[in-house]
């Protein structure tokens, strides 16, 4: 197969708004990324660790919606 | 903000918390207002269709992604659980807000109804909103004389 080439849009507008489209992205995939770490036994200590940022962070940010899912214990 | 707002204008905006939160976002954005406007009688009259603005909205993000490389079919992350807090308004709803009661302002209208918010949502050039109703190809410029 061969790879497309390298792709940059020449509007600013259309660039402008891949950046929002990929925030939106890059939001989903935080939010399950982080949810499967946690389930997995992760602490948030090493999430933030691996998303290099601080803890308070990643806890303010999830842990109201994760409260209370399966396999996290609370607040470590 | 939302003394003036009439019952239709209020309901536009329950309507489009509504929206953010099935579409799983924290935030109410401008596409949620014009989602959630697209749902009324008044304005389907008008040509404005939810579903197809829906779809629209899911192909400017598919556009937007395509234009630097991502392919929006090759990544789907796993259904996340969604938060409990209330969704903020975003920049591009308060925008579209304070552009509505500028509008409701300049026509003398002392109350503002859902058509006045139609307009704050119509007068953004840029952002999602606008671009999916390029993509739904509406006519903005006569949707506008018609409110």
């Amino acid at each position: 197969m061969v790879a497309a080439p390298p792709t940059f849009p020449q509007d600013p507008a259309d660039a402008l708004a891949a950046v929002g489209a990929l925030r939106r992205l890059a939001d989903r995939v935080e939010d399950a990324a982080v949810e499967q770490a946690l389930a997995d036994g992760w602490s948030w200590t090493e999430v933030a660790e691996a998303l290099g940022v601080t803890r308070q962070a990643v806890h303010k940010k999830h842990a109201p919606r994760l409260r209370g899912i399966r396999g996290w214990k609370g607040g470590r | 903000m939302f003394e003036r707002f009439t019952k239709d204008a209020r309901a536009t905006v329950r309507d489009a918390r509504r929206e953010a939160v099935s579409a799983g976002a924290d935030t109410i954005e401008a596409e949620h207002l014009l989602l959630a406007l697209a749902g009324r009688d008044e304005f389907q009259a008008l040509g404005l269709d939810h579903d197809r603005l829906a779809d629209a909205l899911t192909e400017e993000d598919r556009r937007s992604l395509a234009s630097v490389g991502v392919n929006r079919d090759e990544i789907e992350p796993p259904p996340a659980t969604q938060a409990r807090r209330e969704p903020r308004f975003a920049t591009s709803s308060k925008l579209a807000l304070q552009r509505a009661l500028a509008a409701a302002k300049k026509r003398g209208d002392r109350h503002l109804d859902a058509g006045h918010v139609l307009l704050g949502v119509l007068s953004a050039e840029h952002g999602r909103a606008a671009r999916a109703m390029r993509i739904a190809e509406i006519d903005v410029g006569e949707l506008r004389e018609q409110i």
